[in-house]
């Protein structure tokens, strides 16, 4: 069964490392502690880079409050190395939340030299305070003692850490394959998308954040005992250079890659010591930055996924095997009861999931929409409503200012002056999160697939609001049943669009035509009340763009609206209930698509306005807008 | 107290002039392409100790100088040769692992030849002297002119000749900038060299006062970015006016307050610029989220 | 095809290269674990200074001098017959990296002593290491914390009580009673300022200004204005090269009139090179070895100090620094003993502890179980720098 062959790779590791102590030379054994200890921090800033997409220049300054703590507690005060422990990784915790809940509103460049400032603020504070010991540190930490036996060397206490490594590993691995990561995963691939399908981005990279130092914290713990002192270097810029190698060489998108890069790291740190200097007589001190500088540049340049892209060519013919053989298998299981639906009949059952409004009632309303940018207006005072259970278009030529009003509404963009209100909610300004947890998603023009993943996986990130368990349930491995559900739903999503034959490959693998059904499938698997199309018929045959009619008018009878903005003027003509007009920023129509087509101020929009129409024009826009 | 005053302002002058010739560096290629380049610092450590070399060989001075920074120029080129360019897909996080990876190799080059030690090169021509009570280096003084020169050739070039503005515009759009027949690659290649330029100034007018050492290029190279970003990365102007001005802060926040925690005044000032305004000082805000 | 495995090349290249050196980097070190105290073979001396870093100017000195002596005694057929296996460890001038390597020492080098570090804290931070190993340690540091109440661990430099003694006997002769210092930040530094006021209470000696100074900083001009602001009588600045010799500069380059005491800390040429002309008119508490062609011809210490000068200078073509005697006297206070006692721990701490009267360059060490260092105020002379060159300023006092 599949959860025993997820157990294999651990049960080996432990096993490795149980006999390593034992098998190696204890100069080994003592790289290898040193290995673990930075292992243990690394697979905390691998999930922090590789599955929340974060780079971290500074982690080292979790590292060191862990060990700082513990140096503190255990030789100046009486609390027991235990309990010890547990305050150190708490306060890591701790000055991670403090400190992330303000830097993680940054992102890519800004939040990487935001880390590094903060180690190095850490070091400096380390150096200065007399708690911390100054520039000397604090000294002479007992190595630990429980059980009667000290372990005080490097065989007792790789021992003592493997354990901690096995299980900080499996517990980080089932966190990958949790929903907390499948939310992260879909951060890293596209935040916006992540966002509209109702992942609170914000706070699930602080919590990662958060994760991340407690690793760190713990190895901090580790270090203290075994090193004996802590001096601000635990804070410093070099460690937490090395920390990162590790993850990047070890291989980004994976938690193995940590530890393995770990050891490989060590490993090249003692061997550029002693090789270096034979090649260069005289040569001293920390010429292992030499080797780091050049592996980090030729990891970047040739080999970007690290050890473990290696790994995964190597064993990618096989990869594809499994694929196809879990695709067989799911259609011949009976467990999948989605998979007995027709794609009509999944549609129907997920349609019915929406929380819909009486038929008629308003269910979007916007009221004095304006957005200016500087000098410029790029929407003036827009009021209109969306009812529930119509299509509602919007359209007008290019520079009318449709997509601004529709990253509005979605939450993309915060407007200069007005209200859009959502079931009887303001949500003017608020994330795009928030208005999906008001029964309203949307597709986007420009394709924002979640690419590192499956069709399935894509679809799966929509059943975030449906489901609940976070960092705990998911790392423990207790939320299967809700993963059940999920997969359920997700493959229910799928079918009805008719994707089941591709459920399961990798989506960037798909045509145009078909990844944005894709989209609209994950729009739908949310069970939105309120769907909105950002341009749906562009790049589409015309096959492809009937077959999407159908299903918006079918998607209409099931009580829920579609607000979408347009080109295609003809098929939104024939689609839609009512459509909205801009123009330059302003409303100059709005009605039934018979009227509306009809009015020369839309007209004289579209095809440009002429002097000799100008009165024309103007007659046209004096009359009163219907309503 | 007035001239204690003045003479910590005029030292964190100096000093900021030197932060900010690197914070040019930064902008220089950013500005061109979304690298933040982590190795500027050791430009101005290799040239230091370039000069250094060339001097006890028994190169005149000023000589050394000026041929030194050809060949830190000459090494950022070829930086951007053989490490930036083969890269394909450059995300924030590659740019920051490789030019991470090439800071580290070029500090570690540095330790194994010329050793741990920091070295001086010797003072320019001049006299120190004293004015309204303050101590004044004639070293300092060639740090602010190379600075103010090569601030305003470095402004001069960029928003005034047509190759600059054509840099520009490989930033802003790279596909109509080939069209129009300007090489992102050339444009990338340029960069560098403005930045190794800018970074080897630093370095050996820096040099005399400052000390030059293997190591000495990071804590250049993480301040000059400071510095930068009060730009938002952009901004020659505001780089090295905010390296002007962190040199001061630090200055007086070493005469007032705590000397130890100096070396912190900096990342505050950085984290304070970006959460409050992470496009820097000089632009305008705009309704996007960052 | 062809770059997964050119890229597989790469990193297999790397990894197995690392391995290698790493495995073979071991096996010419020692051979795996073997029990300590060997009654024969080579007697293993392990030394951790700090040759890179903030402190290298130390280091690198210190290593020469071992290095000469290891072979100087190894020429002469070894310690009763074993040749001296000397193991230099580099602890980047970090109390971290002197953890780790005295560690490696102790526990998989199994060497028989530990010579080390060059400085305070990192010697600090090896002491806890040694008496849980229960390993003789040899610090080549200044201040007296390293060998407080230990059992295990001695010292060859001047203890800084010692050399405060001495520079506060020099105030008082002059009169100077409003003292600003200057100090290093680091464990070096450490203590200074309540020392010198304890120490020169009776003398009416106050410290009017206390400053302090980042081991790698370059820039002090906020620390002598403040100073400068104080007014003080005399200035002493407490820390080691480059920092100590551009905070000369720095000090003289403000103006300040009042003279300047330095710490034994400045005794070698890099910092006579680095603070220039600005080092003229300073005083300061040495070992002898600086002034060695200016001692009396009675001095017990004047043959010794000129046969190392004279070997250090044939081997190196420069003369010997302050910190290469540090370590000179660390290595021959060991050979001594362990000619005497053979590696059995316990003897040979017995036989350090009881060395008596023995000239060395930094002075003449006569141990004791409740003096680990060895030295008094004898040890210095005060010295001032005249021309760029230093000058004995009285005769020993």
């Amino acid at each position: 069964m599949g959860r025993l062959r997820a157990f294999v790779p651990f049960l080996v590791l432990a096993v490795v490392l149980a006999i390593a102590p034992i098998a190696l030379p204890v100069n080994l054994v003592n790289m290898g502690v040193y290995a673990l200890i930075y292992g243990l921090a690394a697979i905390g800033l691998s999930l922090l880079m590789g599955l929340a997409g974060q780079v971290s220049l500074g982690h080292a300054a979790f590292f060191a409050v862990g060990a700082y703590t513990q140096a503190i507690l255990v030789t100046k005060t009486q609390v027991p190395g235990i309990l010890a422990a547990v305050l150190a990784v708490a306060a890591s915790m701790l000055v991670a939340l403090v400190v992330g809940l303000p830097l993680l509103r940054l992102r890519g460049h800004f939040l990487a030299l935001a880390t590094l400032g903060l180690g190095i603020i850490v070091a400096v504070v380390a150096r200065e305070l007399e708690v911390t010991g100054g520039t000397s540190g604090i000294f002479g930490i007992p190595k630990p003692s429980f059980l009667g036996r000290i372990y005080d060397s490097p065989q007792e206490y790789f021992w003592l850490l493997a354990p901690f490594v096995v299980i900080g590993l499996w517990l980080a691995q089932r966190l990958v394959h949790s929903r907390t990561g499948r939310a992260l995963g879909a951060v890293n691939d596209s935040e916006v998308a992540a966002e509209c399908l109702g992942v609170n981005t914000y706070a699930l990279r602080v919590r990662v954040f958060v994760l991340a130092a407690g690793y760190a914290g713990l190895a901090g713990v580790f270090y203290a005992h075994w090193l004996a002192v802590v001096s601000p270097e635990a804070a410093g810029f070099e460690l937490s250079v090395t920390l990162l190698l590790m993850v990047v060489l070890g291989g980004l998108g994976t938690v193995w890659g940590a530890v393995i890069g770990a050891v490989a790291v060590e490993a090249l740190d003692e061997g550029m010591r002693s090789f270096i200097p034979k090649l260069i007589p005289g040569a001293s001190g920390e010429v292992q930055l030499l080797g780091f500088g050049i592996v980090l540049v030729l990891l970047v340049v040739l080999l970007p996924g690290g050890l473990a892209q290696l790994w995964a060519r190597v064993t990618r013919r096989r990869g594809i095997a499994v694929a196809t053989a879990a695709v067989s298998r799911a259609e011949h299981d009976g467990n999948d009861a989605a998979m007995e639906y027709s794609g009509l009949q999944a549609l129907s059952r997920l349609l019915a999931q929406a929380d819909v409004t009486e038929s008629g009632s308003p269910l979007l309303s916007i009221r004095g929409l304006t957005m200016r940018y500087g000098g410029v207006t790029a929407l003036g005072d827009i009021d209109l409503d969306v009812r529930a259970g119509e299509i509602f278009a919007l359209i007008g030529p290019n520079g009318a200012g449709k997509t601004t009003a529709f990253n509005i509404i979605t939450g993309v963009l915060e407007p200069t002056a007005g209200t859009v209100t959502l079931r009887g909610t303001d949500v003017q300004g608020r994330r795009p999160h928030v208005i999906a947890t008001l029964g309203a998603t949307r597709t986007f023009q420009n394709l924002q697939v979640f690419g590192s993943t499956t069709v399935l996986g894509n679809v799966k990130v929509a059943r975030h609001l449906r489901s609940r368990s976070g960092i705990f349930r998911g790392m423990l491995g207790l939320a299967g049943r809700e993963e059940r559900e999920i997969e359920d739903w997700a493959r229910t999503a799928v079918a009805a669009l008719g994707l089941t034959e591709h459920a399961d490959q990798r989506v960037t693998d798909l045509a145009f035509g078909q990844q944005r059904k894709v989209e609209v499938a994950r729009a739908l698997a949310l069970a939105p009340a309120l769907l909105l199309l950002d341009e749906p018929m562009a790049g589409l045959s015309g096959t492809e763009r009937d077959s999407l009619a159908w299903l918006l008018r079918r998607v209409r009878s099931a009580g829920i609206s579609v607000l979408l903005v347009e080109h295609d003027v003809d098929a939104v003509m024939a689609l839609a209930d009512r459509v909205a007009v801009l123009d330059d920023g302003r409303l100059i129509a709005l009605g039934e698509p018979e009227d509306v087509r009809a009015n020369p101020a839309v007209i004289a929009a579209y095809l440009g306005t002429d002097a000799d129409d100008d009165a024309l024009v103007r007659a046209a826009a004096a009359r009163p807008v219907p309503a | 107290m007035m001239s204690d005053l003045l003479q910590l302002v005029w030292s964190g002058l100096a000093l900021g002039a030197v932060y900010g010739l690197v914070a040019l560096g930064f902008v220089a290629i950013f500005s061109v392409r979304e690298i933040v380049n982590l190795a500027q610092g050791e430009y101005a450590s290799l040239a230091g100790l370039s000069a250094i070399s060339a001097v006890a060989a028994g190169v005149p001075l000023l000589f050394a100088v000026v041929v030194v920074v050809p060949f830190v120029v000459a090494v950022s080129v070829a930086v951007e040769r053989v490490a930036v360019r083969p890269v394909r897909h450059m995300t924030p996080l590659v740019s920051i692992i490789l030019t991470l990876g090439i800071s580290t190799a070029l500090k570690a080059a540095m330790l194994l030849f010329w050793g741990p030690e920091a070295k001086a090169l010797p003072d320019f021509p001049g006299k120190d002297f004293v004015f309204a009570g303050v101590s004044v280096r004639s070293q300092e003084l060639w740090i602010l002119g190379v600075a103010a020169v090569v601030s305003y050739a470095v402004i001069a070039f960029y928003e005034h000749t047509t190759a600059g503005k054509a840099l520009r515009a490989c930033a802003e759009q790279p596909i109509a900038a080939r069209l129009l027949g300007i090489s992102p690659r050339t444009a990338t290649m340029v960069a560098f060299a403005i930045a190794g330029f800018t970074g080897a100034a630093a370095g050996v007018v820096g040099s005399p006062i400052y000390l030059s050492s293997w190591s000495s290029g990071l804590t250049l190279g993480l301040k000059g970015f400071v510095a930068a970003t009060l730009g938002g990365l952009v901004s020659f102007r505001v780089a090295m006016l905010g390296g002007l001005l962190l040199g001061v802060l630090e200055s007086l926040a070493a005469g007032y307050g705590a000397t130890g925690y100096r070396d912190a005044v900096a990342f505050v000032v950085l984290l304070v610029v970006l959460l409050i305004r992470p496009r820097g000082l000089a632009l305008k805000p705009t309704g996007v989220r960052v | 095809m062809t770059r997964n495995v050119r890229s597989a090349t790469t990193v297999v290249a790397i990894i197995a290269v690392a391995l290698a050196a790493a495995g073979c980097a071991e096996s010419t070190g020692s051979g795996g674990a073997t029990s300590s105290g060997s009654a024969s073979g080579d007697i293993k001396i392990g030394a951790v200074l700090d040759i890179t870093g903030a402190g290298a100017s130390l280091g690198v000195p210190e290593r020469q001098a071992l290095e000469m002596l290891a072979a100087q005694v190894n020429s002469g057929g070894g310690v009763n017959g074993r040749k001296i296996n000397l193991l230099i460890e580099d602890d980047q001038s970090t109390e971290a990296g002197a953890a780790k390597a005295a560690s490696k020492l102790l526990s998989t080098d199994n060497v028989d002593l530990l010579l080390g570090a060059s400085r305070t804290g990192p010697s600090l931070a090896m002491r806890p290491l040694a008496e849980a190993a229960k390993k003789p340690m040899i610090s080549l540091a200044a201040n007296q914390k390293i060998v407080e109440g230990s059992k295990w661990v001695f010292k060859t430099a001047q203890n800084d009580r010692v050399v405060i003694e001495r520079l506060v006997g020099d105030m008082k002769a002059n009169g100077y009673k409003n003292i600003a210092i200057a100090r290093d930040a680091s464990g070096f530094g450490e203590g200074i300022p309540e020392m010198l006021t304890e120490v020169g209470k009776d003398a009416g000696i106050k410290v009017v200004k206390v400053e302090k100074f980042a081991p790698d900083a370059t820039d002090f001009t906020a620390q002598m204005v403040n100073i400068r602001a104080a007014k003080p009588d005399a200035t002493l600045i407490w820390g080691i090269p480059p920092a100590a010799s551009l905070a000369q500069v720095a000090y003289k380059q403000l103006g300040i009139k009042a003279p300047v005491y330095q710490s034994h800390g400045i005794g070698n040429q890099v910092f006579l090179d680095a603070a220039g002309a600005s080092a003229n008119g300073l005083r300061a508490a040495l070992g002898k070895m600086l002034v060695a062609d200016q001692l009396a011809g009675n001095d017990p210490q004047k043959p010794v100090v000129a046969k190392f000068i004279s070997d250090y200078k044939a081997k190196y073509g420069q003369n010997p620094s302050t910190f290469a005697g540090h370590a000179y006297d660390g290595f021959t206070i060991a050979v001594a003993a362990l000619k005497k006692a053979g590696t059995d721990p316990n003897k040979l701490r017995d036989a350090i502890e009881s060395t008596s009267n023995s000239p060395g360059v930094s002075g003449v060490f006569t141990m004791t179980p409740t003096d680990h260092s060895g030295l008094t105020k004898e040890a210095l002379v005060m010295v001032t720098v005249e021309n760029g060159k230093w000058k004995v300023l009285d005769g020993p006092k």
